[in-house]
């Protein structure tokens, strides 16, 4: 696995690497100082793992998952910090305390391993687009979610943030619909409406609607108008 | 107490003394026992100990009034079945207000005591409540090591044993400087000013090891500071507070200094750290940091020393402890 190590710290980062030494299967490919340096070289480097420090100058560690399209798999390292520390035992995200014991950081690869297995295993989307098998990073408040994109059943704008369905969780991210979409699979994603994004794995039945327009059902319930223009659209994607 | 009071008091009165005359005075102290047992009770129930001087005399003067004449009339029947009753005695209007106005005396001083009593236990247990709150208001207030700081400089410590371990050892002395200082201050109000610099100059020189060229300390220390006694830690949470919400916020990194000034028999620390102080980011954690500090200031100075902290300009934030000398320990 290649793995980039973003923390603000020279020591911290050099005795991540040197405990990595005894882990032939991580190849670490960078290191960052800060959240813009990291954003860089993520987009630049396209690595499979983040040891990611979340107290840093400027940005948050937090942040800049934030910022990223695509998450790759992520290991929070932190030194004590109760906020986070609490953020991590309720969604059961990934963490090292530094400093790092070595059979910790052992357990940690072993789970990454498996988790790395099940997603070579699916294929992989072309030219760098989301698909289904990345995952995404949704903080909303105090809560911070990694959703693989194949149980996000839909995105619905609102105002300048997207609210992001899936299981029983709707947290807003801030971006905007228009530039989603660009970055979505249009194999797996199809803009119903101007306000609207659907994951088409999802959809369970199709109605028709007033002035040529569809009445999407996607499972779970929710109900999706698709607007005239892109009816037709969705039609031929929808019939073989 | 009341009724031994009264059996006493009525023996010496009356010179002959019968058995028939002894049972019938304890008959009448338990009648005046039960008497102020209710007007306890009633006084708990109604509040009484909350009220005004003004208002409490009046009625405890009619209680006893009130609790006189009942117990005079009670003892009526005892003294029937007993033989001694005496209806010419017992009807004459001398000598029903002579009694009465014996017993209503007697329940009267009852009240003052009582009264006297439950106000200085009241007291007593308030003044203890209140050196118990400073007290622990105090050692809530102490300043204590962030545990983050102490696992950071473990981790860098970690890595410059490979890399530089004359370093590491001077490191781990450091930290074991600070954290014995750390022990000590929950024990002392106070300690000296050189100890506290010390502790500041280890507690900088580990944050030099985590973020080497970022941080750049100056000391400007005048050497009449050190006949000062300061709060422990004090000193150095402020540092910390610098580094943690300027220096380390800043990518370039930046410079703390720590300046003292002997005036007057005042000692005055200025502490500057590079950084900005936005209005409303000084919320939560921090700004309860800062709260302590000004409050264990107050509490242990009373009102003697001062504390403030402000955007000095564009690029440095200002702290400044002012305080007195102390002479004792």
């Amino acid at each position: 696995m290649r793995a980039l190590i973003v923390d603000d710290e020279r020591l911290a980062r050099k005795e991540l690497i040197k405990l990595l030494e005894d882990h032939p299967s991580i190849e670490v490919v960078g290191e960052a100082m800060n959240a813009d340096e990291a954003n860089e070289m993520v987009n630049e480097l396209n690595p499979d793992l983040l040891f990611l420090d979340i107290q840093m100058p400027g940005k948050t560690g937090f942040q800049l998952l934030e910022e990223l399209d695509a998450v790759p798999l992520v290991v929070f390292t932190t030194a004590y910090d109760e906020f986070a520390l609490k953020a991590f035992e309720v969604n059961a995200l990934d963490y090292l305390l530094k400093p790092i014991q070595p059979e910790r950081l052992s357990e940690t690869i072993a789970k990454l391993s498996e988790k790395e297995r099940a997603k070579i295993a699916a294929v992989r989307g072309p030219e760098k687009k989301l698909g289904l098998n990345d995952q995404v990073f949704v903080k909303d408040g105090d809560r911070c979610w990694f959703v693989s994109l194949s149980n996000v059943r839909m995105f619905e704008s609102d105002g300048n943030y997207i609210k992001v369905y899936f299981d029983n969780n709707r947290p807003m991210i801030h971006k905007s619909l228009n530039a989603l979409d660009e970055k979505l699979d249009e194999r797996a994603f199809f803009r119903a409406s101007r306000k609207h994004i659907v994951n088409l794995s999802w959809v369970e039945g199709i109605e028709p609607w007033f002035n040529g327009g569809l009445m999407v059902k996607l499972r779970g319930g929710d109900k999706v108008e698709v607007s005239r223009r892109q009816a037709a659209k969705f039609k031929d994607m929808m019939s073989l | 107490m009341f009724g031994l009071l009264q059996i006493v008091s009525s023996t010496l009165a009356s010179n002959t003394i019968s058995p028939r005359r002894v049972i019938f005075l304890l008959y009448e102290a338990s009648l005046c026992l039960i008497a102020t047992h209710f007007f306890r009770f009633f006084l708990i129930k109604a509040k009484w100990f909350n009220l005004s001087l003004p208002k409490l005399i009046p009625g405890v003067i009619v209680s006893s009034c009130v609790m006189g004449v009942t117990v005079y009339f009670s003892r009526m029947p005892a003294s029937l079945l007993l033989g001694l009753f005496d209806t010419a005695v017992a009807f004459d209007v001398r000598h029903i207000l002579g009694l009465t106005s014996f017993y209503m005396l007697i329940f009267f001083w009852w009240s003052v005591l009582y009264f006297t009593y439950y106000y200085f236990e009241r007291y007593n247990r308030s003044l203890k409540y209140e050196t118990s709150v400073i007290e622990i208001e105090l050692s809530n207030l102490k300043s204590q090591l962030n545990p983050h700081f102490i696992f950071n400089a473990l981790n860098s410590i970690r890595a410059l044993v490979d890399e530089n371990p004359a370093k590491s050892k001077q490191a781990i002395n450091q930290l074991s400087n600070i954290l014995r200082s750390s022990l000590a201050s929950d024990k002392k109000d106070l300690t000296s000013f050189n100890e506290e610099l010390k502790t500041v100059k280890d507690y900088l020189g580990l944050e030099s090891i985590r973020f080497e060229e970022r941080l750049k300390t100056e000391f400007d220390i005048d050497p009449a500071s050190q006949h000062f006694l300061v709060p422990p830690l004090m000193i150095q949470t402020l540092v910390e507070n610098g580094i943690k919400h300027g220096i380390s916020k800043l990518t370039a990194g930046g410079i703390i200094q720590v300046k003292t000034n002997v005036e007057k028999d005042r000692l005055k620390i200025h502490i500057r750290n590079s950084g900005h102080i936005v209005n409303g980011s000084r919320r939560s954690k921090n700004g309860l940091g800062l709260k302590n500090t000004a409050q264990r200031l107050k509490l242990i100075y009373s009102g003697a020393a001062s504390f403030r902290i402000v955007n000095e300009n564009d690029n440095f934030v200002l702290t400044e402890i002012i305080i007195p000398q102390t002479h004792n320990l």
